[in-house]
């Protein structure tokens, strides 16, 4: 090979890898939002189902309005900026790191299209009778009879969350962990809510009935 | 000056003055050393008809040109130790009276922070919790106690000159005097999981009436066992 040709074949190679270094960024939307589950999967899963030594919860199975809602309310502080919130501290920074307009509803748009599973149950105490006593009084009208949820009053679904992940969100609304934020409207009234289970029996009655609505 | 850079606590400029004198004592000897290499290049560089020599350099006249400046060295190591030593002592070895007491906790991917609150004493119930933001009073001395939640993480506040591992299990006193009033970064320096990069906070140094009246409202706030944000942080008690 000539000397002139060795030298435009590295000539290529070395613009080759500089432009491979120079790929667009997607604007927002599934693609974007695919890109920027990378962030998220280290702790929530490649399929978004939760991990709990992590205290990650399951993000697959929740709709596109609630994700985005967390998302921002962790990202303007409303939620995970208690300095005692182990999750949400580690949680809060990440959605901050979306700084990119568009990037929380493409990556909420992305995680509402990852199928949501039946977790596997983690705890074995709590009355099921008792506990669909207190889900009818208490939650059923925003969490509704089948635990879907209700978008209208801000209500996620509960049908595809884990137990312990439910059993630890209720214990920090009724500690003020979580819901104390003055601008978190939807937080205060899950937290009035949570303020009548009043001990660990009720709590774990209650998320023992919603795990019969896992199905 | 060498570094140009902002300072804003009472040994930041003894750190300093050990990073200057490292780098013009090694730098000297840097540039010595490549002078005298290229001379000796260009001194016995080949010539027609001069046949190369071997030699050992065992002979006194050879053996001058590593000794002496190896004695050199070594006597400014002896003076690089020296001056590390003092400002080790005096930054990391010595506690100064404390005219307050933080608490400084690591988790990822945050900084927490516990002041004594009005009352000036440490967990009681006035204590005032801030995430991400740190307020303190310029010209007063803090100790930290440092901890972590976790993983190891390591408290970076540049303008201070301060950097300190947090572990796991261990609670490590330190200690600093801000001397300039400003708003300044806080990082993570040991790599502690995925969002290390992004463990960033604030350090505000307020004049001692400013920190007064933070302190006076927050603590206030934390008294009444209530929840409330400043700028960047949510305050609260919690004990």
């Amino acid at each position: 090979m000539s000397r002139k040709a060795l030298f435009l074949l590295f000539a290529a190679s070395y613009a080759a890898l500089l432009l491979a270094g120079c790929a667009q960024t997607p604007g927002p939307g599934l693609a974007r939002g695919e890109q920027v589950f990378d962030t998220c999967f280290p702790c929530h899963g490649k399929n978004g189902l939760g991990n709990e030594t992590l205290g990650a919860p399951a993000i697959a199975g929740l709709p596109r309005w609630y994700l985005e809602r967390q998302l921002n309310n962790f990202k303007t502080s409303m939620r995970g900026a208690d300095p005692h919130d182990m999750e949400g501290a580690r949680m809060r920074p990440m959605a901050r790191s979306l700084y990119r307009d568009g990037d929380i509803a493409s990556v909420a748009e992305y995680v509402a299209t990852l199928p949501g599973r039946v977790p596997a149950a983690t705890m074995v105490m709590g009355d099921t009778a008792a506990g669909r006593m207190r889900y009818q009084s208490i939650c059923v009208t925003c969490h509704q009879d089948d635990g879907n949820g209700n978008e209208a009053l801000g209500a996620p679904p509960l049908t595809h969350q884990h137990d312990w992940y439910m059993m630890s969100q209720i214990a920090k609304f009724k500690s003020g962990m979580r819901g104390a934020h003055p601008d978190d409207v939807m937080g205060a009234q899950m937290a009035a809510m949570a303020s009548t289970l009043e001990d660990s029996t009720a709590m774990h009655d209650v998320i023992a009935f919603i795990r019969t609505l896992q199905k | 000056m060498l570094l140009n850079l902002p300072r804003a606590s009472t040994f930041a400029g003894d750190i300093d003055g050990l990073v200057v004198l490292v780098t013009w004592l090694v730098g000297a000897w840097f540039v010595a050393t490549q002078l005298m290499f290229f001379w000796l290049m260009w001194r016995f560089r080949a010539r027609d008809g001069v046949k190369s020599q071997y030699i050992t350099g065992k002979e006194p006249h050879l053996k001058k040109w590593i000794n002496i400046p190896h004695t050199l060295i070594l006597l400014c190591d002896i003076v690089i130790i020296v001056a590390a030593v003092r400002v080790w002592v005096k930054v990391k070895q010595t506690l100064p009276p404390a005219d307050d007491t933080i608490r400084v906790v690591g988790q990822q991917c945050t900084w927490a922070f516990q002041q004594s609150g009005t009352d000036g004493t440490l967990d009681t119930a006035d204590d005032v919790w801030t995430s991400d933001t740190l307020h303190v009073a310029e010209g007063k001395t803090y100790h930290f106690l440092l901890e972590s939640k976790d993983v190891l993480h390591s408290f970076f506040v540049p303008v201070f000159r301060l950097k300190q591992d947090a572990i796991p299990g261990r609670t490590i006193t330190g200690w600093f005097k801000a001397n300039r009033a400003g708003s300044y970064d806080i990082l993570c320096a040991e790599i502690c999981g995925i969002g290390h990069g992004i463990m960033g906070g604030r350090i505000v140094v307020d004049t001692p009436e400013q920190h007064a009246a933070w302190m006076q409202k927050h603590s206030v706030v934390a008294d009444a066992g209530a929840t409330t944000t400043d700028s960047t942080a949510a305050t609260g008690a919690k004990n």
